[in-house]
């Protein structure tokens, strides 16, 4: 009866976990590798299931400290050019919204656990952060976490990619493109926006410079 | 306990509705037309058309978390959640609130709220034909039909003109043609495929799908607009559902008292008249009891809750439940598959795009088992194929393009290659044992029993499945079609949102519930006309059919009470 909802893009991973609160001062990134190693005990024929209570309540609210890393991040991949940027459309705050709201614990760890890296890779590679690299730079640093995103698909079994959400790089990769097109700048500059088209034209000439429809 | 009795004048109409969704619409509207002064219970909250459809203009950066489902509510609505976005999550229940138990995984997807699941509806109508009426006789599964083709079709003329849905006619036996609004057109993609796969014998062909959403005004309504909203409610009321059609003309009578938050626990009995004298309602927000009388009662609350009401209904004549003497209510529970399929991107058409958004997709009727013949395909009956075809866009090219930076965000802005998705909309056999029974030890927050649901698809479907992948990849390669692959979701049963069967019709009282009028073989003035009374579940999506059967039950109730026979 429903339209067909298994053609809508935002697959949402759906699973219950168990957090263990009691454990407030053990360091998140560190509860996160444990896990991380943890799991791929698991590959090997270990339950996972014990260690989902290894996951700790993220500090999500540290997420906001990192908007200006997290702009710079998303403008890199959706850069300004004749039509906005990321950052002009408010991706940041976007991506804020949806890591803090819409995600799971363990997403949100690993969320937060990317941007981490991405600090530390840039302070030890550039010795700088993120943000004050040169253009070049930024590229090459995006270039290394997609490799490593990549390689991470590779080896995460399927359960751990549930457990765990998708790796940093693709999830940020995601939420920027979908905050970017359904947003007012990006639907209606970077992309073409017909609110209310009033008739369907099956077949028309496709037009210079065609920006492709920004919602189905 | 309180029970309000009032006064049995206040409380005594002369029909009642159970239900306001897409069927109990059609009773409230055709009974009241008839003059009888009707009250319609509904268990979910009130929702009036255009001006309870908050997100129905909303644009995508107007919702704060875009169209993603919180946590919260994924937490709180793990099956709902499936469905439903934050353009429409409020036209579908909380598990939380409404729990109920699956003894293997079923999606029961409900909408608590006057129009029911009629606002969500995906609108396909299609009529079923002799081939479905036939089939539970020919090849012996379930019980026959007490109806032909030949019984229903004035009534889905009756429904067609006034729900006013758009198709194009095929002269097909397997799918009868119907009074349509003119179509919606095929695009580039679609015509393609079309002509690639018209065969010989005529018997398979793509068309457009005949849809509820109107091509032109009709009836004070729409036309559509094409913006692919139609699950937030259409303010244009281009699509039809109970808000916007059948409920505004039943009030329009004067004949119609609704009453809305209003639980129906049970039909009461009476032995001595042999005849339903009312039901017993929970108040949902007061938890108040109170029982109100009629002489005809109408039950469309969804094939799971007309199930539940009924084996809830229990008096000294009926210890299983009203009407089941049979033991069949509850049981033969069916929903249609929706999981396998193929699609393909094609090369052609690059200076050819599409302006507004179809709210509906092509269809590709049955085309396996169409004479009952005997084949060697290993399965029984059949199924149809919904698609559709589109260019790419960014929600498709964004995963599978590497990179960033300028050259992405270019890739990811402009029209991609054509693709089609298409999958077998399949039937499903009536099992006995795929079934529902009540919990008694489980109750709800108004002390109600939980429903305990028992189904799994079997054999015959998993290898309709099969077949769909394989004959819709041959298509689309035949078609030119690059980069085919085909799927199988798996989806548990109740995806398809097309529950059916668990009170079925049939020609004799002790092995079905419904005679041939879709009243109780044993209590007369009692009628069931939403997916419940289905007896077998063809492979169309069955809404029309409840609608068209709905309003024949009424006609017939209707002179049968005339006639003071009931």
């Amino acid at each position: 009866m429903l339209l067909l909802k298994e053609h809508i893009i935002f697959i949402i991973i759906k699973f219950k976990f168990i957090t263990n609160k009691s454990n407030p001062e053990v360091n998140r990134r560190n509860a996160v590798k444990n896990v991380l190693a943890l799991s791929f005990l698991s590959v090997a024929g270990f339950s996972g299931y014990k260690y989902y209570s290894r996951f700790k309540e993220a500090n999500i609210k540290e997420i906001y400290s990192y908007k200006n890393l997290i702009a710079e991040l998303a403008e890199t991949i959706i850069p300004k050019t004749d039509t906005p940027g990321a950052k002009q459309a408010n991706v940041q705050d976007f991506i804020i919204n949806i890591i803090t709201n819409c995600s799971s614990v363990p997403e949100q760890n690993t969320f937060l656990d990317g941007l981490d890296d991405v600090q530390d890779y840039c302070k030890s590679n550039y010795q700088t952060d993120f943000v004050k690299c040169t253009a070049e730079q930024k590229i090459e640093v995006m270039r290394h976490f997609e490799e490593k995103s990549l390689y991470k698909i590779g080896i995460l079994n399927k359960i751990n990619k549930k457990l765990l959400g998708q790796p940093f790089f693709v999830r940020l990769k995601a939420l920027t493109v979908i905050g970017y097109c359904n947003s007012f700048y990006g639907a209606t500059e970077g992309l073409a926006y017909d609110y209310i088209p009033g008739a369907y034209q099956a077949c028309i000439a496709i037009q210079p410079n065609q920006k492709s429809w920004a919602t189905k | 306990m309180n029970i309000n009795t009032g006064s049995n004048l206040e409380n005594t109409f002369d029909a009642i509705v159970i239900g306001s969704g897409i069927s109990g619409g059609w009773a409230a509207k055709e009974l009241t037309q008839k003059g009888l002064k009707t009250l319609v219970l509904e268990r979910g909250r009130d929702v009036k058309h255009v001006s309870d459809y908050p997100t129905a203009n909303l644009k995508p950066w107007e919702f704060k978390n875009g169209l993603f489902n919180t946590q919260k509510d994924i937490m709180e609505s793990p099956i709902q959640s499936g469905g439903f976005d934050p353009g429409d999550r409020h036209f579908y229940v909380n598990d939380t609130e409404h729990p109920y138990i699956q003894e293997k995984p079923f999606n029961w997807i409900r909408g608590y709220q006057v129009g029911g699941r009629s606002l969500i509806w995906g609108r396909q109508c299609y009529r079923l034909s002799d081939l479905d009426f036939e089939a539970n006789a020919k090849d012996g599964n379930g019980v026959d039909w007490p109806i032909r083709y030949q019984d229903i079709a004035p009534w889905y003329d009756y429904v067609e003109k006034y729900i006013g849905v758009s198709g194009q006619v095929e002269n097909l036996s397997q799918l009868p043609d119907g009074h349509f609004l003119p179509p919606m057109d095929l695009n580039c993609v679609e015509k393609h495929l079309a002509s690639s796969l018209k065969n010989k014998n005529g018997d398979r062909l793509l068309t457009i799908a005949r849809v509820a959403n109107l091509t032109k005004g009709w009836d004070n309504r729409g036309p559509c607009q094409y913006r692919n909203l139609c699950s937030r409610g259409c303010p244009f009321g281009g699509y039809f559902s109970s808000n916007s059609s059948t409920l505004p003309v039943a009030f329009a009578t004067g004949n119609l008292t609704l009453r809305d938050f209003s639980i129906v626990t049970e039909i009461i009995y009476d032995d001595t008249t042999k005849k339903a004298t009312g039901v017993r309602v929970i108040d949902k927000i007061t938890k108040k009891e109170y029982e109100y009388f009629a002489k005809i009662i109408f039950l469309n609350a969804s094939t799971i809750g007309t199930a539940s009401i009924l084996l809830n209904s229990k008096s000294k004549r009926f210890p299983d439940g009203l009407g089941n003497d049979s033991q069949q209510v509850g049981r033969n529970l069916m929903d249609h598959h929706s999981s396998a399929g193929a699609g393909g991107m094609y090369e052609g058409f690059k200076d050819q795009y599409y302006k507004g958004r179809r709210p509906a997709g092509f269809l590709i009727p049955r085309y396996r088992n169409l004479k009952h013949e005997k084949t060697d395909l290993g399965f029984l009956r059949g199924y149809n194929l919904q698609g559709h075809g589109e260019r790419q866009e960014w929600p498709d090219r964004f995963q599978n393009t590497d990179g960033f930076g300028v050259d992405f965000k270019s890739k990811l802005t402009t029209p991609g290659p054509w693709t089609v998705w298409m999958a077998g909309w399949g039937e499903c056999l009536p099992y006995q044992e795929n079934r529902i029974t009540l919990n008694n030890e489980k109750k709800d927050a108004w002390g109600q029993p939980l429903v305990n649901i028992d189904f799994s698809f079997k054999d015959n479907e998993e290898k309709m499945m099969e077949d769909i992948q394989t004959t819709s990849a041959e298509m689309l390669e035949k078609a030119g079609f690059k980069d085919i692959g085909t799927f199988n979701y798996k989806k548990p049963g109740g995806s398809t949102v097309h529950e059916m069967g668990t009170a079925r019709m049939g020609r004799d009282a002790k092995t079905s519930v419904l005679n041939a009028h879709n009243q109780l073989h044993d209590v007369k003035n009692v009628f069931i006309t939403d997916g419940s009374f289905m007896t077998s579940s063809a492979c169309q999506n069955p809404s029309l059919t409840y609608m068209a059967m709905t309003a024949r039950a009424c006609e017939f109730a209707y002179q049968q009470l005339k006639a003071g026979l009931l």
